[in-house]
């Protein structure tokens, strides 16, 4: 398996050869933010595409598929168009929340995004506490959401910031929970270390049995929760609150939430294949060396994609099937269903754990 | 759920999602009923019974059956349709209506099929043309009648329709039949004056007399008979002004035709 | 100067002034929004650091729970904007007494400390991260365990309180 600290290692030196170490900090940290940005735009880009040819598949139609060979270029136009948008400023709204809000959450999904393992040592952010970083920063999206139904001064916006509030908050606990199941597994929280354990003996979904394909299922209904996604799209539910806390935002200003919430859906699906089936892992079965050797070749990000793309099926299934839930059902379903459970989940592992019930 | 417990209130729920995801899962592979319209507008199957537009069907020998009763205008609640007759005088010497110009609004059009229903004869119906687009809006009038088409005959009589439809045949399709409306439309223009111009003698007239009685009821106010003549005179003069104004109308109308 | 140093001054100038537009601001929920930024700068210190673990938990805690329950809140009760309204000299005076103490309490502790005098001469003026960051085993250990650093008690204190917390939240809330 191809290593990509190899090359980040020689550029860090070949850089560090010409300029002192504070510039070559700058120069990595301004490469690789670029990096972030550029690949965040296109799997927006991607997913946005997919996403309404999976709808229109569903509905029974064809889907977008005038402008470029199957409708391909129809993104990059409305791109293009959503740039070139006026952003319109409102009287009476808090003019500095009302602009910093679309930062923050799509500063919380950027950073949520660097996390993802791409390949053998082609990761951004990898600290020792991986995962509870992700969740600590994926929780500020939050703050963005409220302040931008707030600093509209419209109803509309305040009732879809405070329930996506309400139901952010609440599956943010069933996540954690799972992500604590996952964790009892592993045994580390380093997505680096998750990802090599998976390399060397197995998908932790397998090694988990029906324990880790219980969580896998919590894991994926509350992270479309998280996405404010539908069925749970309630915050954002078009036919009573037009448009929810992005009601009064137009331009660019709404691409952001544009941008990060199909790009929390990317982060939903790169996190569920990072810690169920292996991140940039070949599928291999310890013992069969042959097997594994051949699956060895393909490389790490394009198995990545693979099961990114897999779980997204699966969420994007979930997501044009369902009809909207009532807020009380949102509630009832997290906190009467999926806490107890998660919690069940959690006990189950550890004993299993304790007990040496996983592979 | 209120009557079921919380274990099998779940695992009902699970079950009927999953039966959701099914059939959604089967959509995901069943053909695709979009028509992509401009490419497949050679094959493109709209059903019979679709409302696209009004026709007046013709047959082979450019007959159509309408006898231009006007029953259809008169159920079209938009005032879509314009049926323009004239009266002629058959072989045998009867008077007869014959349909000029049928005059087809579809931009007013709402597709209610009143008047099709309304038709004793058959003679229109709605055809599944769909492509009703034009770039301005004058072009939505439709004369259904084809050039030089005519009434189609009573079996009957196969003998009288022949040199009919022979003559009617050997004029010129389109300039004839105006420069003969034309004609018609001068003729009706001028009696409509005529009778305005005397309707309005008439009224000026009542006029006068209404205004004597009226002067002398005012004269002699005991006098009922007076008063009564006064009212009588008041209401004839009144009539007749209303019958002028609409003669005036009618002869302006008339007019306006011509030109 | 080193990026390391770089990167201390521009978080301690963010933190010092988000901090006193906190204060400053009239408006509550911007000065909610401030404290977050004033949370956040400590967490991007911690990570300068190289506590990990720390800065996630500021982050996680702080920054993502405890701001977010604030705005909420202030959302709850006053919903439109309620700016402060001026205050009249009594008041005024006492802030400034309470806010002058205040100063002096932190001043004199950060100047008995005895820092050590700055090396100006040195390639850095902070001491480096330390590389060998604590594993979350560790931390966990230390935790749950009863041995002398271990922080079993407090730990289970602190549940208690949270298992209150969640009690007086139901009876609250609790139809009658």
């Amino acid at each position: 398996m191809f290593d990509f600290s190899v090359f980040t290692s020689w550029l860090d030196a070949a850089l560090l050869s010409v300029m002192p170490g504070w510039l070559t900090i700058l120069v990595e940290c301004v490469l690789v933010a670029l990096g972030i940005i550029t690949l965040y735009a296109i799997f927006a880009m991607v997913m946005i595409y997919v996403e309404r040819k999976f709808c229109a598949f569903v509905q029974c139609r064809l889907g977008p598929d005038r402008v470029g060979p199957w409708g391909t270029i129809q993104v990059v136009c409305d791109v293009l168009k959503m740039l070139t948008k006026e952003i319109v400023s409102l009287r009476k709204t808090d003019r500095f929340l009302h602009a910093l809000a679309p930062f923050l959450v799509v500063t919380a999904s950027m950073t949520t995004f660097a996390c993802l393992p791409w390949n053998k040592g082609a990761q951004i952010l990898d600290f020792n506490v991986g995962v509870f970083f992700f969740l600590a920063i994926g929780s500020i999206g939050v703050v963005g959401i409220l302040l931008a139904g707030w600093s509209a001064n419209n109803k509309y916006s305040l009732i879809g910031a405070m329930r996506a509030g309400a139901q952010i908050i609440s599956y943010e606990l069933s996540i954690g929970m799972v992500m604590l199941t996952m964790i009892c597994l592993t045994g580390t929280m380093s997505f680096s270390e998750i990802c090599q354990n998976q390399a060397e003996g197995g998908w932790y979904i397998f090694r988990g049995h029906f324990v880790a394909l219980a969580a896998f299922i919590v894991y994926l209904i509350a992270g479309n929760a998280e996405c404010n996604r539908g069925p749970f799209d309630l915050p954002e539910s078009e036919s009573e609150l037009t448009a929810g806390y992005h009601t009064e935002y137009s331009g660019m200003d709404f691409g952001f939430y544009y941008l990060a919430e199909y790009l929390n859906l990317f982060i939903c699906a790169g996190m569920a294949s990072t810690i169920f089936l292996g991140g940039w892992a070949p599928f291999v079965i310890p013992g069969l060396d042959g097997f594994n050797e051949v699956m060895a070749i393909i490389p790490g990000f394009v198995w990545f994609l693979v099961k990114v793309f897999f779980v997204l099926f699966l969420l994007l299934w979930e997501r044009w099937t369902f009809p909207r839930l009532r807020i009380d059902q949102i509630l009832t379903l997290e906190w009467k269903y999926l806490i107890p459970i998660s919690m069940l989940l959690l006990v189950l592992m550890a004993l299993c754990v304790s007990l040496g019930l996983t592979f | 759920m209120a009557n079921t417990s919380y274990f099998a209130g779940l695992i009902g729920g699970i079950k009927s999602l999953c039966t959701g995801l099914g059939v959604t899962f089967r959509e995901l592979w069943t053909p695709k009923i979009t028509e992509r319209y401009p490419e497949n507008r050679k094959e493109n199957h709209i059903p019979e019974r679709f409302r696209g537009t009004l026709v007046m069907p013709h047959n082979e020998n450019n007959e159509h059956k309408c006898i231009g009763c006007g029953i259809c205008q008169m159920q079209c609640p938009n005032g879509t349709i314009k049926v323009e007759t004239k009266m002629v005088e058959t072989a045998d010497g009867k008077k007869k209506k014959q349909l000029v110009r049928y005059v087809y609004d579809h931009g007013c059009c709402m597709y209610c099929m009143l008047c099709t229903r309304a038709c004793p004869q058959g003679a229109i119906e709605f055809s599944p043309e769909y492509e009703g687009a034009v770039f301005a809006r004058e072009s939505l009038f439709k004369v259904l009648n084809q050039p030089g088409s005519k009434c189609v005959e009573k079996p009957a009589r196969p003998a009288a329709a022949k040199p009919a439809a022979a003559t009617e045949g050997a004029k010129p399709a389109v300039a004839q039949p105006q420069t003969a409306d034309a004609d018609a439309a001068k003729a009706k223009a001028e009696k409509m004056a005529a009778a305005a111009k005397k309707a309005a003698e008439n009224a000026a007239a009542a006029r006068a007399a209404a205004n004597e009685a009226k002067a002398a009821a005012e004269a002699n106010a005991a006098d009922t008979a007076l008063q009564e003549a006064w009212k009588e005179a008041e209401a004839k003069a009144l009539k007749l002004e209303t019958a002028a104004k609409n003669f005036a109308q009618k002869a302006a109308e008339a007019a306006a035709d011509v030109k | 100067m080193n990026a390391q140093d770089i990167m201390f001054v521009i978080l301690a100038v963010f933190i010092v002034c988000s901090a006193f537009a906190t204060v400053i601001s009239r408006s509550i929920v911007r000065a909610a929004t401030y404290l977050l930024f004033v949370l956040l700068g400590t967490a991007g210190l911690y990570f300068l650091m190289g506590y990990t673990f720390l800065g996630s938990v500021q982050t996680m805690v702080y920054a993502g729970g405890v701001i977010v329950l604030y705005v909420f809140s202030i959302l709850l009760t006053s919903g439109q904007q309620e700016e402060l309204r001026t205050t009249n000299l009594k008041k005024t005076v006492a802030g400034l007494v309470i806010a002058l103490v205040g100063f002096g309490v932190f001043a004199s502790v950060l100047f008995m400390y005895g820092f050590a005098p700055i090396d100006f001469a040195a390639s850095s003026f902070l001491a480096s991260p330390d590389e060998s960051v604590i594993s979350m085993d560790t931390i966990g250990t230390h935790m749950l365990s009863t041995d002398k650093d271990g922080y079993l008690l407090p730990f289970e204190a602190v549940s208690v309180l949270l298992l209150a917390c969640i009690v007086a939240g139901i009876v609250i809330a609790r139809k009658r």
